[in-house]
């Protein structure tokens, strides 16, 4: 079980350093973040704004951008994608990855569609997204779905696959019995590690698809992005671009805290 | 019992069949009855044949150990019994009835413990009890029991990780025991653990032997630990695995080692082992 979760172990001991020399991590943290933006701004003054505006232009876009509610605005239409379609995409991919990995059955019959549904990228299926739901949040809402159910389904799939049978055996020697018993007391439990890592990594993803999801005219961040990059408002569209980096660094410190909840049995 | 002198047809001096004969199969809490098991019979590829025509009994409240070289089919035996891999041939019966597929009738343990990780000790120890007509109260009181017997009371709130070995073990014993099976079914249990634990855990698991009155069933390939638990010691022979001769330990517990009787019963089953036919 712990190679399957590899990845993550290298994040948690970077999250245990913040308890430890917390105080010498941020302070480097701002070092970093003030050398970059000297740098930004040193090379931003031999280039045109539309090319890259100053840090100190982003962050009067910024300023005015949230001053005069539009930034509010498009963050909670795209909010109004990514909850639906993380949520629905989360649920079907975890659902469909453990029972696909579990059942033999169903893996045998789903494996060639998998296979070729698998690389279609989400904004391939722009035209299905209008075609089946429209211009709307229901369309946007889509186009993350698909994001997340990929992510997820692989991760669980892959969790479930690394289950260990012993664990299985004792459970049947303990009176497990059906597939349902097993699934619900054994299967679930020895992959969350795998499944948590999924949908953490497709929380993150999906704030990339928002812009992906709005690029048809749907309103939101993405759109505004996009919008603000036709209009050659470089500043502007860097504002937006760090309000989706804020929605992803909330949401992710969010959910490690429920994540070392959930698995507070891991070393 | 014929099937203890089969493989003995030789005619060792032995004590085989000796007090264990008198016992009628239909008391006996375990019987195997002309087990056998070949892997690959399909054909693919030689079929391996893991065990040929094992038959032995276990009686009720008896401790058997079973010994013998890697790859005398040991563990494919303990599987076996355990209802967890289909036999070729013949056939396990508890208390009479034969054994297909796992059943709570008897508790498992494993070499390498398999507690569930994401489950406290408490939990652990009451996996089995979820899943049984118990009430609730019922079953809190049998996790109390069961910590009390395995003196794990204090870290009933401990993950497994945080355990060691021998303690994880214990919780496993205890978890095996919840349920109140009529046999205890255990693959080298005290094998990943130091010999210090090893030898306070041969003496745990004789006190809760007799205090439970449970029939034990215990797989090991350490002779010395056979000899310390077992009233009869089942020495299996390889390729393909089968009974070379069932012995009896004539030696009062608890048992030294340093002792002249235990030095010679492990001299005479380390013999059979090494002996080829």
């Amino acid at each position: 079980m712990a190679t399957e979760t590899g990845p993550r172990v290298g994040g948690d001991g970077a999250f245990a350093s913040v308890g430890l020399g917390g105080g010498r991590r941020l302070r480097r943290g701002a070092a970093g973040v003030a050398a970059f933006l000297l740098v930004w701004h040193a090379v931003s003054l031999t280039q045109d704004p539309f090319v890259l505006p100053s840090p100190i232009a982003v962050g009067e876009a910024f300023a005015s951008e949230l001053a005069s509610g539009d930034m509010i605005a498009a963050l909670s239409q795209s909010v109004r994608h990514w909850i639906p379609g993380t949520a629905v995409g989360t649920g079907l991919g975890v659902a469909a990855g453990v029972a696909f990995a579990w059942s033999r059955v169903l893996d045998d019959l789903t494996a060639p569609l998998v296979r070729t549904l698998r690389p279609v990228p989400p904004l391939a299926l722009i035209g299905f997204a209008i075609a089946w739901f429209g211009i709307n949040d229901a369309g946007a809402a889509f186009i993350i779905a698909v994001g997340a159910f990929w992510i997820n389904f692989y991760a669980a799939y892959g969790a479930v696959e690394g289950v260990s049978e012993d664990l299985l055996d004792v459970g049947r020697t303990l009176g497990v019995r059906g597939d349902l018993d097993a699934v619900r007391s054994i299967v679930l439990p020895a992959s969350m590690p795998g499944i948590m890592t999924g949908i953490r990594t497709g929380l993150g993803r999906c704030w990339m698809l928002v812009v992906a999801s709005e690029i048809f005219g749907v309103p939101g961040v993405g759109r505004e992005i996009i919008r603000a990059s036709n209009n050659l408002r470089v500043d502007r569209a860097i504002a937006y671009i760090l309000v989706l980096s804020l929605m992803f660094l909330l949401v992710d410190v969010a959910f490690r805290a429920v994540e070392r909840r959930v698995l507070a049995w891991r070393a | 019992m014929a099937g203890v002198n089969d493989d003995g047809s030789a005619g060792d001096d032995g004590t085989a069949g000796g007090p264990g004969a008198p016992r009628s199969p239909a008391a006996a809490s375990v019987a195997l009855d002309g087990v056998g098991k070949t892997y690959d019979a399909d054909g693919d590829g030689d079929p391996v044949r893991a065990l040929d025509d094992v038959s032995f009994s276990v009686a009720d409240g008896e401790f058997v150990c079973l010994v013998g070289p890697s790859g005398c089919g040991k563990t494919t035996l303990f599987r076996v019994v355990a209802g967890l891999t289909e036999a070729t041939d013949g056939r396990v019966l508890l208390d009479g009835t034969e054994v297909t597929a796992p059943t709570t009738d008897m508790g498992v343990v494993f070499q390498e413990y398999h507690l569930f990780p994401w489950l406290t000790v408490e939990e652990n120890v009451g996996f089995g009890l979820e899943r049984s007509d118990r009430s609730a109260a019922e079953r809190d009181r049998r996790v109390d029991e069961m910590l009390d017997l395995v003196g794990l009371a204090e870290f009933r709130d401990a993950y497994p990780k945080s355990l060691s070995g021998g303690m994880k073990q214990r919780v496993a014993i205890a978890r095996a025991l919840a349920v109140d099976p009529d046999l205890l079914l255990m693959d080298e249990p005290f094998g990943a653990v130091d010999a210090q634990t090893r030898e306070m855990l041969q003496r745990e698991l004789l006190d809760v032997w007799a205090s439970t009155g449970k029939t034990v069933l215990f797989v090991t390939h350490d002779v010395a630990e056979a000899v310390t638990l077992a009233d009869r010691v089942v020495v299996m022979a390889a390729e393909p695995g089968r009974v070379r001769e069932v012995v009896d330990v004539d030696v009062e517990r608890p048992r030294e080692r340093g002792d002249a009787a235990f030095a010679e019963y492990v001299g005479r089953v380390r013999e059979l082992i090494g002996a080829h036919p």
